[in-house]
């Protein structure tokens, strides 16, 4: 149960600067999230942090330990390859027990510690059995157990459940959760579906296609109050608001947008360039939008639009509506009855309402 | 209609026939003969079916097993060469250096557009008293007197491991380039060093393209004729040079056929040998099939 810390981290692929003065603290026995989307350089940072990938400049702390020249084979970090690199000419038992024999542990030890991971993760059926015999989940098991079994320090898991069906997946997610609650190592976990991502994370980085870290923080602190606009985009939906402040005295701060009209805004605090007159983007979040045919009360936001689409989801329905400005809003209502009052139908015309403390003021 | 369809399921088949009719005219009939030649007494075939062993008897002597352990020493060696250096340069352009693979294999494949005789006779100028082995050296001073390599069992080790080395390296290339680098990774994540890698991953999942380079190499080496008659001179007798004085200089196609059907043999015994010693593992060899 020991941290990760990266330094200064900078790496060249191809004389190309991909990750350039990288810091980022990760803490002891968290499941920590590495999002980005594809080619951002997040799969490297995983690389270096195993040693498969030597860095260009900065340092990489295991604990205190400085551990930016230690070999792959000798850090105590173990990884989950994206599939999985199992090896194919030994049996489910042999795979397991490679990190021990590697250790010289004694057989009857070994024998018993593999069993009792198999256990763990459900395989004891399949000990036996050759990789190729086994489905994708029991593979993605195997290669956990590999892993976990040699008590790593930290655990490195590079988009373990790309390979696998929805559904597989979710389970699978679950399962992740439960083996890091009981095994208390640092999980670290590289992934491009958000989803994932918030779903397992105690806290999570977002990395933006410059590898830069744009956000850390627990899931809810970046779904909720995102830094940036990469971030608010990147992780779930959102509508992106342009428009400049204006701050009039003793009353509301509100964003003007062009042809549209004033939205009333929370200012975030101690932010320089959340002053008068400047331009600024409002983040919405699609649920966060009330919409009706009838007029409501209560809101500090409201705006009439036009429905363009509709997309029935089962849990949600999507609509995009469209304002006066001919700016589109994407909105999702939760489908909480079999009967609903108001059927909202294609051209209908629609109220939109939301609390202005449910947008976020980003800069531009 | 019918015999329609059956021959447009028996396509693939009807598309192998010549192929097939070729091989056995001129391998599984000739191969026939021999054995006829080697276990009957009177030479066509057709006309006398007297079975004997006397000709078999003849060939089985110390001095003839003593050429068949030679070639196959001398195959061995060329072979367990040719792996050694093969596999180190098959690895490094199969795994270490993916981007220039067509350049190594362009090069690789170079000498196959050149005579296998006109090699062995370039190996000759460089090898003989005058040639530019023996000139470089005295040039050097590091010899006064031109050296004999030429017409000696190192000469004739030297230009086959040179003519086979290809042989070698293309099946390691092979299953070096399919093989699948994150396994060495996830070895080295697990703990083991390079060197243990290489022993418990790398090469048992490469051992098909060991055996078959293995192959490729020994055995025509183990019958090689042109190179030890040109580069030895004709002053050794390896199996090949011995089977073709047989039917060439002595005119006596019994004992010929007899001592090519026993080195065949042999041969066949080495090869059942070397593919069980050089198996892939279990699980593998099924994907292979």
């Amino acid at each position: 149960m020991i941290g990760i810390r990266l330094e200064g981290i900078t790496k060249y692929y191809n004389g190309e600067l991909i990750i350039n003065n990288l810091n980022l603290t990760i803490e002891e026995g968290k499941f920590f999230a590495l999002l980005g989307p594809s080619g951002c350089g997040k799969t490297t940072i995983l690389r270096m942090i195993a040693g498969f990938e030597n860095v260009d400049a900065g340092k990489i702390y295991l604990g205190d330990e400085d551990i930016t020249h230690v070999p792959a084979y000798g850090r105590p970090i173990k990884t989950v390859f994206q599939n999985y690199a199992l090896f194919p000419h030994m049996n489910v038992f042999d795979n397991v027990a490679y990190g021990l024999r590697i250790k010289k542990m004694s057989a009857d030890m070994i024998e018993q510690k593999v069993l009792r991971i198999l256990k763990a993760v459900d395989l004891e059926a399949q000990v036996n059995k050759y990789i190729q015999q086994l489905s994708g989940g029991q593979q993605q098991r195997v290669a956990l157990a590999r892993a976990i079994i040699n008590e790593p320090d930290v655990l490195l898991l590079d988009e373990p459940l790309a390979a696998l069906d929805l559904n597989l997946r979710e389970r699978m997610l679950l399962e992740l959760i439960d083996l890091q609650e009981k095994f208390k190592t640092t999980f670290i976990y590289v992934t491009h579906d958000q989803a994932e991502a918030l779903t397992v994370a105690d806290r999570m980085a977002i990395m933006n296609y410059d590898g830069e870290i744009e956000q850390v923080g627990t899931p809810k602190e970046i779904y909720e109050f995102p830094a940036s606009s990469f971030v608010a985009q990147f992780v779930g939906s959102t509508n992106s608001i342009k428009g400049y402040i204006s701050i009039p005295q003793n009353e509301q701060a509100v964003l003007n947008v062009a042809a549209l009209g004033e939205i009333v805004i929370t200012l975030p605090k101690e932010k320089r360039w959340a002053r008068d007159g400047n331009h600024a983007v409002l983040s919405l979040r699609p649920e966060k939008i009330e919409i009706s045919k009838k007029p409501l009360e209560g809101f500090a936001n409201h705006f009439t639009g036009v429905v363009e689409s509709i997309v029935y989801q089962g849990r949600w329905t999507q609509y995009k509506v469209r304002l006066k400005n001919d700016m589109r809003l994407q909105v999702f209502e939760q489908n909480e009855e079999h009967f609903p009052q108001e059927e909202i139908d294609y051209y209908d015309e629609v109220h939109l309402y939301w609390q202005k403390e449910n947008a976020v003021l980003l800069e531009k | 209609m019918q015999l329609f369809n059956t021959l447009k399921k028996q396509a693939s088949f009807i598309a192998a026939v010549p192929a097939l009719i070729w091989q056995i005219l001129f391998l599984y009939v000739p191969l026939l003969f021999l054995l006829s030649a080697s276990f009957f007494k009177r030479w066509p075939v057709f006309n006398v079916y007297d079975l004997t062993f006397t000709n078999i008897a003849a060939v089985i002597t110390t001095a003839h097993f003593k050429i068949i352990g030679w070639s196959l020493i001398q195959a061995m060696t060329i072979a367990t060469a040719c792996l050694l250096v093969g596999y180190p340069v098959a690895y490094f352009f199969a795994v270490k250096m993916r981007r220039w693979k067509n350049f190594f294999l362009f090069f690789l494949m170079l000498p196959f557009w050149t005579n296998f005789l006109v090699q062995a006779y370039a190996w000759f100028f460089v090898l003989e008293r005058n040639g530019l082995l023996n000139r470089f050296l005295l040039s050097l001073g590091i010899i006064r007197e031109p050296l004999q390599i030429l017409y000696s069992p190192f000469a004739v080790i030297l230009v086959m491991f040179y003519c086979y080395l290809p042989f070698m390296i293309l099946p390691l290339y092979g299953v070096l380039e399919k093989f699948d680098l994150r396994l060495i990774e996830a070895s080295l994540d697990l703990g083991a060093t390079s060197s243990k890698t290489f022993f418990k991953i790398t090469l048992p999942l490469t051992m098909s393209g060991i055996r078959n380079g293995f192959l490729l190499v020994m055995v025509p080496a183990f019958g090689e004729y042109a190179i030890p008659a040109i580069m030895g001179g004709g002053r050794y007798l390896y199996v090949g040079s011995l089977i073709s004085n047989y039917f060439l200089e002595s005119r006596d196609p019994a004992v010929g056929s007899s001592f090519t059907t026993v080195s065949g043999c042999v041969i066949l015994f080495i090869v059942l040998i070397i593919s069980r010693v050089m198996a892939s593992p279990k699980q593998i060899q099924k994907q292979e099939r």
